[in-house]
């Protein structure tokens, strides 16, 4: 698992300067398009624990993105609930830089056998 | 019990248990007698005939009456005697049975002092009998009524389908959400049984492919709407939900995270499902794997939630433990989120059977599910008014015995299709 917090470590100038200008949904799609699977998680959330475990579980190592840790979180959060119109902003869950959804949505496409080639698709998961 | 009971000549057998209720009230009766002077005027009916205020010490009057008839003169005379002196009722009940034994020098006896003490002490024993014989009557009469209660409990209990709802016994104290979500569900429990027969009859009949889709489709809205109500109810009461407050205890002995869990319902089914084509068995097979994986996470999902709480509830200093309160007040709402992620993985998974399988193994399957539960409900129901008591009696135990034997015919026949 990745974690990326931005927010620390390897900044510079430049960086700052594009993630001034940007617009919350679009860092989104920019940070969901970055690694094969994403997650978009709170720290404290117990059941973005349990989205993780379930793809750790399968041999997955997502990328996760701690929204409290950062300090433009809040503004992702929002962006977050707009694109899903549900109350829970956390966990979302990107796979090949395409939205899948919050948690019922992972589960009930784990179920119906639909996760799976989605992410050997995405490079993500071999056999 | 009553050991000493005298002989009467005319004694009734719905007398005898009536006389042991009605001791007080033949005091009034014999009371008035005896003021209405040497007894003329009562009345020479038989005591079957007798209205309710007959009781045995005005048998006992008769009796006397009837010995008048006797030629034994001396005992009118001292029958009459006795409600001149003014001793109270219970002292006509010996005589009788005193005169009949000895019959020669009554009037000396009536005299003696001993024999005035021996007299008391049998009106004592006459009279602590009496109360002994009510005392009895009156717990048979309960245990009667509670018995009759019993069997209508367990008859109703039957016709609902063993529907056990533990929510209204819990003291009372059942939340509004809870309690309308019981009886939505007994509703829902209803209406499983009615589809569940419409299912098997389809199926024994041999309808086509596409009315029995019709048929199941319906099943599957069924099973959806309880899992809309479930919901609901969530959002109300969780903690009737996650404790299983809503089911049978047999099955709340199996309970995950509010419900059933999913795989051990598709473990289950694989033995029941065969033949399956290769392509169904990978299906199944993916299926069982991936309601594992996926209940493993949310399981670890709601340890942390659990592990957090605790560390809320257990820490702060007594000054700010209002706070730490209200913290853990927020983190018991991510509670319905669980709740409501496992119902949503019970619905797919149920969606998914019906995916993987044809319409008429859908169907089987699907009436199997119905049937398991439903026998573990019938468990629970068993289990609660199995015979624990030996004094419950014999009686009890053949009605138990008799109800088993009706689970088991009933259930043979349910799965003969299999």
């Amino acid at each position: 698992m990745h974690y990326h917090a931005e927010s620390y470590g390897n900044y510079n100038a430049s960086t700052v300067r594009q993630n001034a200008a940007v617009d919350p949904l679009e860092r989104v799609v920019r940070l969901a398009s970055g690694s094969a699977v994403v997650i978009f998680s709170l720290s404290t959330c117990c059941m973005c624990h349990a989205v993780k475990r379930l793809f750790c579980g399968m041999g997955v190592n997502p990328t996760v993105y701690e929204l409290d840790l950062d300090p433009r979180g809040k503004e992702l959060e929002r962006a977050l609930m707009r694109l899903l119109g549900d109350g829970s902003a956390v966990p979302v869950v990107f796979i090949g830089g395409k939205l899948v959804g919050a948690m019922d949505r992972v589960m009930a496409s784990h179920i119906n056998g639909t996760l799976v080639p989605l992410l050997k698709e995405a490079g993500a998961l071999w056999l | 019990m009553f050991p000493s009971w005298p002989m009467r000549f005319h004694h009734t057998p719905r007398g005898s248990s009536k006389s042991g209720e009605e001791s007080t009230d033949s005091g009034s009766a014999v009371h008035a007698l005896s003021s209405r002077g040497e007894g003329s005027r009562l009345e020479l009916e038989s005591p079957v005939g007798r209205k309710a205020s007959s009781s045995s010490d005005h048998h006992q009057m008769i009796d006397q009456m009837h010995h008048l008839q006797i030629p034994q003169q001396l005992e009118v005379a001292s029958a009459s005697n006795s409600p001149r002196t003014g001793i109270s009722q219970p002292q006509l009940a010996r005589p009788t049975s005193e005169k009949r034994r000895g019959a020669g020098s009554n009037s000396e006896r009536m005299l003696d002092a001993k024999t005035l003490r021996r007299l008391a002490q049998n009106r004592e024993a006459a009279k602590k009998s009496r109360l002994r014989k009510k005392a009895y009557v009156q717990q048979l009469e309960s245990s009667r009524i509670r018995l009759s209660q019993l069997e209508q409990d367990l008859q109703r209990a039957r016709s609902q389908g063993f529907f056990m709802g533990g929510g209204g016994g819990a003291g009372g104290n059942i939340s509004s959400g809870a309690a309308i979500f019981d009886m939505e569900y007994a509703r829902w429990l209803e209406d499983d049984h009615k589809h569940m027969t419409e299912i098997r009859t389809a199926l024994q009949a041999h309808l086509s492919d596409g009315d029995l889709r019709v048929i199941l489709d319906g099943y599957i809205t069924h099973y959806d709407e309880i899992f809309r109500l479930k919901g609901v109810a969530a959002k109300s009461d969780v903690f009737h939900l996650i404790t299983g407050m809503w089911t049978t205890p047999a099955e709340r002995c199996f309970l995950w995270m509010g419900g059933f869990r999913p795989s051990e319902l598709v473990k289950m089914l694989t033995a029941q499902l065969d033949p399956l084509t290769e392509q169904q068995v990978m299906g199944i097979y993916n299926l069982q794997r991936s309601t594992e994986q996926a209940e493993g996470a949310l399981s670890q999902g709601l340890e942390q939630l659990q592990q957090s709480l605790t560390d809320t509830i257990a820490s702060g200093s007594v000054n700010d433990s209002m706070h730490h309160m209200a913290v853990a007040l927020g983190k018991l709402t991510n509670l319905e989120g669980f709740v409501r992620q496992a119902d949503n993985l019970r619905q797919q998974t149920l969606h998914q059977l019906h995916r993987v399988l044809t319409v008429r193994q859908a169907a089987r399957c699907f009436l199997v599910i119905g049937e398991y539960y439903g026998r573990l409900r019938a468990l629970s129901s068993l289990w609660a008014s199995r015979p624990r008591e030996t004094f419950i009696g014999d009686d009890i135990l053949c009605q138990a015995t008799t109800d088993l034997q009706m689970v088991q015919q009933s259930s043979q026949n349910h799965f003969s299709n299999f």
